[in-house]
């Protein structure tokens, strides 16, 4: 039937032209960007002025002999590894420890998602002040305790990384347990059974049943909690710059916002963008041999 | 694990299992609990040592100076503005764009599918130069719609997932049945599919809320003018004055939290079924 094959046609047509609106603003916003940027990298660039000069690779050049570079790269990969391990640890005990119902559990739930959902700046500040040398009350009750080789100032040099990473734990971990409970609801209960059966320990349990069950949506997380916090800018910014010990944790994304709005270098700047592309693309094609993604309905 | 709910467990396990729980609970509200009481102390009290765990005194300075002082309500105003602007948008944009790569077949749907996931880990850091050039471009420096912007286009990809998941599981029977008895397209999807839909568009509205309203790093760059701020960099400035005044900073930090933790409390459902179904950039 033509008329049918014409009605399906416009129908399809219909479809699409529900969905480009979108599509074209998120192309705007993403693949231009990523496409401007490479052009841009080539250029010598005053991030408000309207001239640019033509400098081949000369950014790159640059920023391969740059120290303060690999510095960064270094600190952005100590804090992306560091902040998403101890993510994943405590994401899966706050999933296991939720997913038992009990007296409060909503309630506990919320609050538990509660770090993931406040602004940035506030938690960052709020550990700032929990942190605080001289009037923190962390490093306080840490004192109280008189454990030899404890720093009794955190927000220095030598300790920020730490405090960076903590803070970001509490922050992200959220994140995970969500993500790890949704999951966990959907292990049927008679997985367990035939363990118990067995006379399984609990320990053996989680790692016979409920790890295997949690493979897919721990691989899925992992990878997206490492990408967020290697190119994470906010809490580093906030807790270093602006006084402090800011150098010690001027990580990749730090170093680019720098070279582009404080020194006003937009190629550079562009340049550093296609650096860490480059290298998360490198990282993600890594993992993804190691980590081959099997297939499974949960879409998580 | 399982065990517990079938057998009460023995005593031993039991206060082990509180423990933990107590444990989740101190970690989490713990920095929480500080700010509040924080904001209340009186400023000698506030940098005493040892810090006091319940205020001797309490007192609404900060509040006074916060609500007085400075212009946080500019700031406040500014943002649930750009907020509430980017959440339209995007749920309008979402639940069409869902609606279409779950009811309609055409080609190249499914990559799109695929693409709006790729475009929803892609890191912000990436885009900053280029966006920031093409919006001074453009003129959207120094405006609300045009920071809202590339919120929605940050927020859009995630939503058109998690939206697309949701109708999914939706039969596409029960919009025939409204179908044959004479409804159009527009109305089974508003009277038929949105009300099925509504815990995961719940969730959709609160996860794009949350990207406006955290965001730093965009309105750093996109926003200059006093009275544009935002929340989030209008509380970072209050780090710069020449002194810094902590029980302002924690008023601030509870002005902008306590709402929202009474909201999340009693949204918590929703927010586990849709996080179910993807996850929040961030």
């Amino acid at each position: 039937m033509p008329g049918h094959a014409s009605r399906r046609r416009r129908e399809a047509w219909f479809g699409i032209g529900l969905l480009l609106p979108s599509v074209l603003l998120v192309l705007t916003f993403t693949l231009f960007p990523v496409g401007y940027n490479v052009w841009l990298g080539f250029f010598a660039k005053h991030s408000l002025r309207a001239t640019s000069t033509w400098v081949g690779l000369g950014n790159y050049a640059q920023i391969l002999g740059d120290p303060d570079f690999w510095r960064s790269v270094w600190l952005a990969t100590v804090y992306a590894v560091g902040s998403t391990t101890l993510q994943i640890f405590a994401g899966v005990a706050g999933a296991l420890i939720l997913h038992q119902r009990f007296a409060g559990c909503d309630f506990l739930r919320g609050v538990a998602l509660f770090p993931y959902m406040i602004p940035t700046v506030i938690a960052v500040f709020v550990w700032r002040w929990l942190m605080n040398d001289l009037y923190g009350v962390i490093p306080y009750m840490l004192g109280t305790l008189h454990v030899p080789g404890v720093p009794a100032a955190w927000l220095s040099h030598g300790t920020i990384m730490w405090v960076l990473i903590i803070l970001s734990v509490w922050t992200f971990f959220p994140f995970v347990l969500v993500n790890v409970l949704a999951r966990l609801q959907t292990i049927p209960p008679e997985l367990y059974d035939a363990a118990r059966v067995d006379g399984a320990s609990a320990v053996r349990q989680f790692v016979h049943v409920t790890l295997p069950q949690l493979r897919n949506v721990l691989l899925i997380v992992l990878l997206l909690r490492g990408i967020w916090m290697f190119t994470k800018f906010d809490v580093p910014w906030l807790l270093g710059f602006g006084g402090g010990a800011g150098e010690a944790i001027r990580t990749l994304p730090v170093f680019t916002y720098q070279r582009s709005f404080t020194y006003y270098q937009a190629g550079m700047g562009a340049a550093l963008s296609n650096v860490m592309l480059a290298l998360l693309l490198m990282a993600v094609t890594v993992y993804f041999i190691a980590f081959p993604p099997a297939e499974e309905e949960n879409d998580a | 694990m399982p065990d517990t709910r079938r057998r009460r467990g023995r005593p031993a396990s039991r206060t082990a299992a509180w423990a933990l729980r107590a444990g989740l609970f101190a970690f989490c509200a713990f920095p929480l609990y500080w700010m509040v009481v924080s904001s209340f102390k009186v400023s000698h009290e506030l940098l005493a040592s040892p810090p006091t765990f319940w205020p001797h005194e309490w007192e609404l300075r900060a509040y006074r100076k916060l609500f007085y002082e400075t212009n946080f309500w500019t700031y406040f105003q500014n943002t649930v503005i750009v907020s509430a602007l980017t959440t339209v948008i995007v749920l309008v944009a979402g639940v069409i764009g869902a609606y279409s790569l779950t009811r309609y077949a055409f080609r190249g749907r499914t990559l799109v599918a695929r693409l709006t996931l790729l475009a929803y880990m892609f890191p912000p850091i990436i885009m900053l130069v280029p966006l920031f050039l093409l919006a001074r471009q453009l003129g959207l420096v120094n405006s609300i719609p045009g920071l809202a912007l590339t919120y929605i286009s940050f927020a859009l990809p995630y939503a058109l997932w998690i939206l697309r998941a949701f109708f999914q599981s939706i039969p596409v029977e029960l919009e025939h049945a409204a179908l044959t008895d004479g409804a159009n397209r527009a109305q089974a999807l508003v009277y038929v599919v949105m009300p099925l839909a509504l815990p995961g568009i719940i969730a959709t509205a609160i996860f794009t809320f949350i990207v406006a309203w955290n965001d730093f790093l965009f309105a750093l760059v996109l926003i200059g003018q006093d009275e544009l701020k935002t929340l989030a960099i209008g509380i970072n400035e209050f780090f710069h004055m020449a002194v810094v005044d902590w029980g302002l900073i924690m008023a601030a930090g509870v002005m902008v939290t306590i709402p929202a933790l009474v909201f999340f409390i009693a949204v918590q459902r929703y927010l586990i079924a849709g996080w179910g179904a993807g996850g929040l950039k961030g």
